[in-house]
């Protein structure tokens, strides 16, 4: 009985050195990011890094994989099947979907980082020509006849949901509330879109690549990389009265990440865009950090705007989805191809 | 005075030019100031217009990669995901044929005679007419780019021959090329021919060595896969077990013994420059150990002894006793002929004590190569079947047979296509108006059968046991008594060789019309040498002076030679 009960005993030992090695040999793990529109520049410098920073902690190899298109086509693709361990999307309720049709995520999910899960923050500003030729200064010279606006679909992006809440809290300020005024208002700025791009990064090559429109509504941080790869000497950046406070989120995709095996590193992942050397590379990309000690530090780069947020004017993204983008919304009565 | 008028109408004058050129002047910068916004209008709709057109053209090229691929051409029919990891194709075998006899078929008459002259008619024998012999629709496909899945159901003559019209189901899961599994009904990886599709042989008929002694389908599993950078393939099978290549049937399986296979095939000069290149051999083999059920059907057999050998021409020339030869080598009715034990309670009544079964192992054994260079194929075969079978009840008469059948067939495309194991493609389709004719092939091949010696013995069987209705005098009369035991010689062949020559026209890749010219002589089964009077001595005689009965040893003669034409006319996609 003994010799059998050692006999066993040191089979499974040897088992289980094949399985756990006693030296432990470095790992390859690749996992992708997806990310909405304009992130390419940010990701590119933030995933060199992260993957610098996860081989000196762990020895580790990872490679991180991005996709890049509108917020709200990017989560119908994980939804439908695209393997994301981590999503980085333009709004809370593009994740939310996540959730809600996929169940690939948890329902807190937002509880689960700082800053209800949003890293860095942006807003909205217009960029327009330089010399500013048609004299925009605030909302309402956008919505002028013969002023041409770039703006991507609220339908499938998710800058473009933030540029139309942004118009429709600047008609609601400046008309006493009145709904109606405010879809008159977000109405003329729509038929003032000669195009609509399925995304931020679309719209800008509208706008800058092939000339096209007199003013492009954009993330303040594709306004500020447009400036800066494209010399100053081409564009302005135009910061309106009032703008909207965006918060683009991050979660780890749950059932892709546990799947894979990615969860640990995945986890990490997102957690590094918090430390000082993620908050770093976003405010080097012109996203607002929420690091007190990096935002302080680079306050001086982003113009002070008056911001309203999506809790406070619209109550929440949910109700904001339902109203204005779901099918048949407000936009739908606006827009009409 | 006069001056001073003249100089005052020379300044007003001189005004009056200045002011109006300023006015014209004024007049052009407007105009310009309008066609230079015109321009830039019309440039920004240039320009949308353009960008419409890019962001159309990335939506289009999107949603290609996420359309289902639908395809109706030459390769057949189906659809597939843009990915490729799902798709489904529809495909289907038939062929018409017609056969004409010149000599050598069966015919009712002598059947029913039982004093046949060519062995037996069994409903399944076609003679001079025509007849569908294959009509397969076939549904396969892929899911999530590794499971294979194929459903072949039969509407055809073949069917006649089969329980089910169920030929091929199946899925083979392809993990990775060296590592396949295959799971269902379908050919096991035994011979070389049966492994070719029907549509893609050379000869209207397979030889003895598919036709007779390696199965056809059975029901298993089995994993196999390629090696070598495909140049080794190899395969290892569990199924329930076939008796032979006769059919498609694959009934329950009766006993718990499995049938165990193995095969490898190397191609070592795969894809090298060389005229070896086309170089293919190999072995294949089974084992198996069965203790069948009596034959006691009235019809047919169970599963593991075959229920009879076919010539090319595709007439029954070999059977063991099953209720069909005891009943015409008797004669008499199934009810008085066959049972176990009798029902009818003739003295005389045999049953299920003179019936063959498969009583222990059965090996096969198959070398096996194939060789194509340029328009010239050819393909060679041998089978070796060694299975123990017994008689009645008991194993007390079993012994071991072995079978034996070879090939060896060649082909020459006469328009030049490079031949292969796999169908072909003609250089030029066939179409009357251009002036093309397609792909013409000759084929010829000679095939051979031979039964063991042993199959034919002449003597007194001592299975049949006393009890219930079977009393001890019938018993001791059905063991005392002499006859065939195993096979009649006096109606199945000793052995069979077949001559067949043909020519095949490939219309395109999809249609061919064969003809074929088939000569086969026999050993024996031709009937009695002399005849005397018919088995159908009364009700279940046990000894009769009729020398076609079963209790008589008299000489065989050799079955009439068979000589037929086939034709066949073939779709495939």
């Amino acid at each position: 009985m003994k010799r059998y009960i050692l006999g066993l005993a040191a089979l499974v030992a040897g088992l289980s050195t094949l399985t756990n090695p006693i030296v432990a040999s470095a790992a390859d793990v690749t996992i992708l990011n997806v990310s909405y529109d304009p992130t390419r520049e940010l990701y590119q410098d933030f995933n060199a890094a992260f993957a610098k920073y996860w081989q000196a902690k762990t020895g580790d190899k990872v490679t991180v994989k991005a996709s890049h298109g509108g917020s709200g086509k990017q989560a119908r693709a994980i939804i439908d099947g695209l393997d994301a361990d981590v999503a980085t999307l333009a709004l809370a309720y593009d994740v939310d979907q996540l959730y809600e049709k996929g169940k690939l995520i948890p329902k807190d999910w937002q509880k689960r980082l700082p800053h209800n899960s949003s890293p860095y923050t942006s807003t909205i500003v217009f960029l327009v020509r330089k010399g500013n030729p048609k004299g925009i200064k605030d909302w309402n010279d956008v919505v002028k006849p013969g002023v041409s606006v770039i703006t991507p679909n609220p339908k499938t992006s998710g800058g473009a949901r933030w540029n139309y809440l942004a118009a429709w809290a600047y008609a609601l300020k400046n008309n006493n509330n009145d709904e109606a005024k405010a879809k008159e208002f977000v109405g003329k700025l729509f038929k003032n879109v000669p195009v609509l791009d399925t995304g931020a990064r679309g719209a800008t090559t509208t706008f800058v690549e092939r000339g096209i429109g007199d003013v492009l509504l954009a993330w303040e941080n594709e306004a500020f990389l447009a400036q800066k790869e494209l010399g100053p000497d081409k564009f302005e950046i135009v910061v309106p009265s009032l703008s909207i406070l965006a918060e683009p989120p991050v979660t780890v995709v749950d059932k892709v990440a546990n799947k894979r095996g990615t969860a640990a590193v995945a986890k990490a992942y997102l957690e590094y865009l918090y430390t000082e050397e993620g908050q770093e590379i976003a405010a080097k990309n012109y996203y607002r950090p929420t690091l007190e000690s990096v935002a302080k530090k680079y306050e001086k780069q982003f113009p002070k705007i008056n911001l309203i947020t999506i809790d406070d004017v619209f109550g929440g993204w949910a109700k904001a989805q339902k109203t204005h983008f779901a099918d048949g919304g407000t936009f739908d009565e606006i827009y009409q191809k | 005075m006069k001056f001073k008028l003249k100089t005052i109408t020379s300044a007003l004058v001189t005004g009056g030019i200045l002011l109006g050129s300023h006015s014209a002047f004024a007049n052009d910068s407007d105009e310009l100031e309008k066609l230079r916004a015109l321009v830039q209008d019309l440039d920004q709709k240039i320009r949308v217009l353009d960008r419409k057109n890019e962001l159309a053209e990335e939506a289009a090229a999107a949603k290609k990669k996420e359309t289902p691929i639908l395809n109706a051409s030459e390769k057949g029919f189906g659809f597939k995901s843009a990915d490729g990891n799902f798709e489904i194709k529809l495909k289907g075998v038939v062929q018409a044929d017609g056969r004409y006899f010149e000599s050598g078929q069966n015919t009712v008459t002598q059947a029913a005679s039982g004093a046949s002259t060519a062995g037996y008619l069994t409903s399944e024998d076609a003679n001079t007419g025509s007849l569908l012999r294959r009509v397969r629709p076939t549904i396969e496909g892929t899911v999530f780019d590794k499971y294979d899945f194929r459903f072949t159901e039969e509407f055809g003559e073949d069917k006649v021959t089969s329980n089910s019209g169920i030929v091929d189901a199946y899925i083979d899961a392809r993990f990775d090329p060296s590592f396949k599994l295959r799971v269902g009904k379908f050919k096991p990886f035994v011979g070389l021919e049966r492994l070719q599709s029907a549509a893609d042989i050379k000869f209207i008929e397979r030889s003895y060595v598919t036709n007779a002694l390696l199965p056809n389908r059975d029901l298993g599993a089995a994993i196999h896969g390629d090696l070598f950078e495909g140049k080794l393939n190899y395969s290892l099978g569990i199924y329930n077990g076939v008796a032979d290549g006769g059919d498609i049937k694959t009934s329950a399986d009766v006993n718990k013994d499995k049938d165990y296979s193995a095969r490898l095939f190397a191609t070592p000069f795969k894809n090298d420059d060389t005229p070896l290149a086309g170089l293919g051999f190999g072995l294949a083999a089974t084992y198996g150990d069965v203790s069948g059920q009596v034959k006691d059907t009235v019809n047919g057999s169970t599963s593991e002894l075959t229920s009879g050998y076919k010539s090319e021409g595709q007439q029954t020339i070999f059977k063991y006793i099953d209720g069909t030869v005891l009943r015409s080598g008797l004669g008499g009715t199934a009810s008085n002929v066959v049972g176990t034990p009798s029902v009818s309670g003739v003295a005389s009544d045999p049953g299920a004590d003179w019936l063959a079964k498969a009583d222990g192992r059965r090996y096969r054994f198959a070398p096996q190569a194939s060789y194509y260079y340029g328009p010239f194929g050819v393909l060679a075969e041998y089978a070796r079947v060694s299975e123990q079978v017994g008689v009645g009840r008991t194993s007390a008469n079993t012994v071991t047979l072995n079978h034996e059948a070879w090939e060896i067939g060649a082909s020459y495309l006469v328009t030049g296509e490079d031949a292969s194991f796999k169908g072909v493609k003609p250089k030029q389709n066939f179409d009357f108006n251009k002036g093309t004719w397609g792909a013409w092939e000759l084929a010829a091949r000679y095939s051979e059968l031979n039964l063991d010696d042993d199959t034919f013995v002449f003597g007194t069987s001592s299975g049949a046991i006393a009890g219930n209705s079977v009393t001890k005098a019938q018993a001791t009369a059905l063991n005392t008594t002499k006859h065939w035991l195993y096979a009649d010689p006096k109606t199945s062949v000793k052995s069979a060789h077949t001559w067949t020559t043909g020519i095949n026209w490939y219309l395109n890749p999809e249609v061919k019309f064969s003809l074929n010219y088939l000569y086969t002589t026999f050993d024996g089964g031709g009937g009695p040498e002399t005849s005397t009077g018919t088995p159908r001595a009364g009700t279940g005689t046990l000894v009769s002076n009729n020398s076609a009965s079963l209790t008589s040893n008299a000489k065989a003669k050799d079955r009439e030679d068979e000589k037929a034409i086939f034709v066949r006319a073939q779709i495939a996609f």
